[in-house]
């Protein structure tokens, strides 16, 4: 472990991201807000502290790095964008506690939506750029926009890419990590300013389109509106949203091939195929559901359910109707939506489509080893066989989420949590959906939850974005031997 | 530029990381994601899973976008094949491919022209044998290149303590000689490749790097105290292809030759196929038949079997017991950096004549010939001096190079010219630039054609 190397390179992450608060001070500028001074304030600190460890830490050009070296990068750059990130919040007034302003910062740049403010429409539009901005810039990935741009990460970029973007299958759509990067940046961009043109047609104003815009994409979730989506209360609004969190939810990769001429290339991904049709079936379950209790109208059960299962599944978590008030079982499907999440690549959180279809799979190998005993069988997705080892990590994995769910659920219920919101509090953080059930559901928000549990909440957070591996190891007697 | 490489063996290997380094766009074939996975842990390239031969995994490898495809896997056939489909789905696509069956030899121009229409047919067993009789030719070398059809040597040398050189500022190096100076183009200090000013000392126990034209090499060597005795006496350990191909040409060379192989069957071949050479049946490192066969006596011992293991302690042991000079065939580069510690100087690898020759087939602009030294830490090109290119017409020293080069020669149609800062490359001059691994790339640029003229 070369620690020189990797605080150094936490530095110049740290150097870059304090560039991007750039994009809030526009905002303020052209708004004449109060927020310049914060934002200026904390935009200096991030600069100076990136700067610092740049200087202190200098160290040679390398042309390897580690997988625990990338690993060490990447827990440690996101724990240190989360921190830097909530400056502004925390410079902007006495309402915000440093742990709320942490808070606030760490939920949105693991997209996960969830909000300790009772009151969002009070914000600056400064600070409201910078909610929506932080979501984006962590939806695709920090790290992975700095390999695009920065030309010095390219070298290791591999290990910080698989250590940002895990994935059961990593896949490179370029030879080179930097294009990889590159394209995966240009496309999320892409779809980001048609939405917003689409919102803007809806009659959204500009800045209202562009922040949804801004947390559509990463899948984040958090809104400019105390009421969320519901503000807007427009069927055309919620169909241009349900659109591109599906979109978001999807691999990016297929994207780049869709968008190279290759329209199939959705259908014939069996994960992605998997993905839709769960989001279409449980759309008609709930909205079944509901149209049998809470609204009798075909149209209006089917959009809301449609909004509600995709914003869950997807990860995003606006909200358009408070879901608390349907039925039992609409409620437990999408806490179950909350661990399932949206596909692997996709910039949603969960424990990914792909890894529940090899979970499944695999215990239906195991069935059908039981009947018959001698039969050679292989795991295969879209008619490709999976290496043993991926089936053995994706367990493991799946293991490790469960494990970390039953651990933060009972610490949080032991800090003073009553019994649903500790459930839903934590599946929604670890799976980084936003609102959970109980006291922190889709109208309330996470302002009531005790300090340490913001803490621990904060921490389930980063454990679900940088899915477990990349953060729990840096917990591992093991990786800090020598 | 795109390059498609079939095989991650160790020549795909370190092929690949070559090319990555140097900013190509490199896509990986082969058939074991264990190989793969181990290159992509290292190295930023794409990998394809699945056989190079097949047509489709060859598509999705992105074979018509590719400018190059190296075919460098383990079997003759499958590269075959390779090339062939490339040959159907991208004809514009350059082949290079590594054969190394002795029965291909003759065909290698008939597999240019016709069906595969293989650009490059490398087989590393001839660039072997060629560089074990270059290193034959000069003595104490550890590294002998040729430039301008072997015109110019480009060689690598241990400097010995005692020497009379040892100590001396290379911007001294004239006054202590008196006579011709030799052209030192790198040192390598404690594994580290210094591309030397005036300012650097050479010191004993120095790999230096120097050019100079043929008929100089005999007196340039004197001055590194280096004598050339004529190698007459050749004791080979090891008959496979490498080994029963030096024989055939130690026979056409008339010299004594005597091959040690282990396995009998492998024995009867080679005595059926050679006339001259004697065929001993029995172990490289079994001291007694070392002894029996007078190996006291030998001017020069080659070990070429398959097991790197054997053949360095074959020639340590053929050291040992009295052994003029030995070469050894070693494979696997890490070893590579230990062999000077244990008293192995002149080495040979198969693998990195293979990289050598296919690196100079890819280089862009027009480079002549490359070769990479002592473990890939730099580079020496002998390139075409195109009249459209940023180098030419102008004094060297207002050129300004990348750090870590320098043209080392400027041939000129039949004279060698040894530049200094004033010297001016003109139009259509050969030259010959050496570079560290971080330089390659700048120097490519240089060479290139500039856009517009294209």
């Amino acid at each position: 472990m070369r620690w020189r190397y990797i605080l150094n390179t936490v530095g110049v992450l740290t150097l870059f991201f304090g560039g991007t608060m750039l994009v809030p001070l526009i905002f303020d500028f052209f708004a004449g807000d109060v927020s310049l001074l914060p934002m200026v304030e904390a935009m200096g600190i991030t600069l100076f502290c990136g700067a610092a460890l740049v200087l202190l830490f200098r160290h040679e050009k390398t042309e390897t790095i580690s997988q625990r070296e990338g690993m060490a990068i990447v827990a440690l750059g996101w724990t240190a964008i989360g921190l830097f990130g909530s400056l502004p919040f925390y410079f902007s007034g006495p309402n915000f506690l440093f742990v709320d302003a942490c808070f606030e910062s760490i939920s949105g740049f693991t997209t996960t939506g969830s909000s300790i403010l009772t009151d969002i429409e009070g914000l600056s539009r400064g600070l409201l750029v910078w909610r929506s901005f932080i979501q984006w810039l962590g939806g695709m990935g920090i790290i992975v926009l700095s390999i695009a741009i920065l030309p010095f990460l390219g070298v290791g970029g591999m290990q910080l890419y698989k250590a940002e973007v895990p994935s059961p299958v990593p896949d490179k759509l370029k030879p080179r990590i930097r294009d990889t990067a590159m394209i995966l940046w240009k496309v999320y961009a892409l779809f980001t300013v048609i939405e917003t043109l689409l919102l803007v047609a809806g009659s959204m104003s500009f800045f209202d389109a562009i922040n949804h815009a801004f947390t559509t994409l990463p899948t984040g979730g958090f809104s400019t509106k105390n009421a969320s989506v519901a503000h807007f209360d427009s069927a055309y609004i919620d169909g241009v949203i349900i659109v591109f969190m599906l979109l978001a939810g999807i691999n990016f990769s297929l994207h780049y091939q869709l968008l190279r001429g290759k329209p199939l290339a959705l259908w014939r991904d069996s994960e992605c195929r998997f993905f839709l049709a769960m989001c279409l079936i449980l759309t008609l379950v709930v909205g079944f559901d509901i149209y049998r209790t809470v609204t009798p109208d075909v149209g209006q059960s089917l959009r809301f359910a449609a909004f509600q299962v995709v914003s869950i599944v997807t990860t995003t978590g606006y909200a358009s109707a408070d879901y608390e008030l349907w039925p039992a079982m609409s409620q437990i499907i999408l806490l179950l939506c909350m661990f399932m999440g949206a596909s692997a690549g996709s910039t949603g959180g969960g424990m990914k489509c792909l890894r529940i279809m090899l979970c499944f799979k695999y215990s239906y190998k195991e069935l059908f080893s039981m009947i018959h005993p001698r039969a050679v069988t292989r795991i295969k997705i879209g008619g490709k066989p999976v290496p043993e080892e991926v089936v053995r990590s994706v367990l493991g994995f799946l293991a490790l989420y469960m494990a970390l769910f039953a651990v933060a659920t009972v610490v949080l219920a032991g800090i003073g949590v009553d019994f649903v919101t500790a459930i839903g509090a934590v599946a929604a953080t670890i799976g980084n959906i936003g609102p959970g059930f109980g006291m922190v559901g889709p109208v309330e928000n996470f302002a009531q939850i005790p300090y340490w549990g913001k803490w621990l909440l904060s921490w389930c957070m980063l454990l679900g974005r940088l899915e477990i591996y990349t953060l729990i190891i840096l917990v591992v007697p093991e990786f800090w031997r020598k | 530029m795109k390059i498609v490489i079939i095989g991650a063996g160790e020549v795909g290997f370190h092929i690949a990381s070559r090319l990555a380094l140097e900013s190509k766009d490199v896509v990986v074939v082969d058939c074991s994601s264990e190989a793969l996975q181990r290159l992509t842990d290292s190295v930023d390239v794409q990998t394809v899973v699945g056989s190079g031969s097949s047509p489709s995994i060859l598509d999705s490898a992105g074979i018509r976008e590719a400018e190059i495809m190296l075919a460098v896997t383990d079997s003759d056939e499958v590269n075959l094949v390779a090339c062939l489909v490339a040959d159907t789905l991208a004809p514009a696509t350059k082949k290079l491919a590594r054969l190394r069956g002795a029965d291909f030899e003759h065909y290698h121009e008939s597999f240019k022209t016709n069906a595969p229409h293989i650009d490059t047919v490398i087989n590393p067993d001839i660039e072997v044998v060629r560089t074990i009789e270059r290193l034959m030719n000069v003595p104490g070398a550890v590294d002998v290149g040729d430039f301008a059809d072997g015109r110019i040597k480009f060689v690598g040398i241990h400097l010995e303590a005692g020497s009379r050189l040892d100590g001396v500022r290379l911007a001294d190096l004239g006054t202590v000689l008196q006579e011709d100076r030799p052209l030192i183009a790198a040192v390598v200090r404690e594994d580290q490749l210094i591309v030397p000013t005036g300012r650097n000392h050479l010191r004993a126990g120095d790999l230096i790097y120097f050019i100079c034209e043929e008929k100089d090499l005999i007196s340039q060597l004197a001055i590194f105290e280096k004598q050339v005795t004529p190698v007459k006496r050749v004791l080979i350990v090891g008959g496979g292809r490498i080994g029963y191909r030096l024989a055939r040409r130690l026979e056409e060379k008339s010299l004594a030759c005597k091959l040690i192989e282990k396995r009998p069957e492998r024995c009867d071949l080679l005595a059926e196929r050679l006339d001259r050479t004697v065929v001993l049946r029995g172990d490289g490192s079994d001291q007694s038949l070392l002894i029996e066969e007078n190996i006291p006596d030998m001017d020069l011992v080659v070990t070429l079997t398959g097991d790197e293991e054997t053949n360095i302690l074959a020639s340590l042991l053929a050291k040992r017991l009295g052994a003029a000079k030995t070469i050894t065939q070693i494979d696997k580069f890490s070893y590579f950096p230990l062999m000077s510690t244990i008293g192995i100087e002149q080495v040979v690898s198969p693998r990195l004549s293979a990289i050598n020759s296919i690196l100079q087939h890819i280089r862009r602009g027009k480079v002549l010939s490359a070769i990479s030294i002592k473990g890939e830490a730099g580079e020496v090109m002998e390139a075409l001096a195109l009249p459209t290119s940023d180098i030419v017409s102008k004094p060297l020293k207002k050129i300004s190079f990348p750090k870590g080069a320098m043209v080392a020669g400027i041939i000129r149609g039949e004279t060698i010219i040894i530049p200094d800062g004033d010297s001016v490359i003109e139009p259509d001059d050969r030259i010959i630039i050496f570079a560290t691994r971080t330089a390659v790339r700048g120097v490519e640029n240089m060479l290139a054609v500039k856009l517009e003229y294209v």
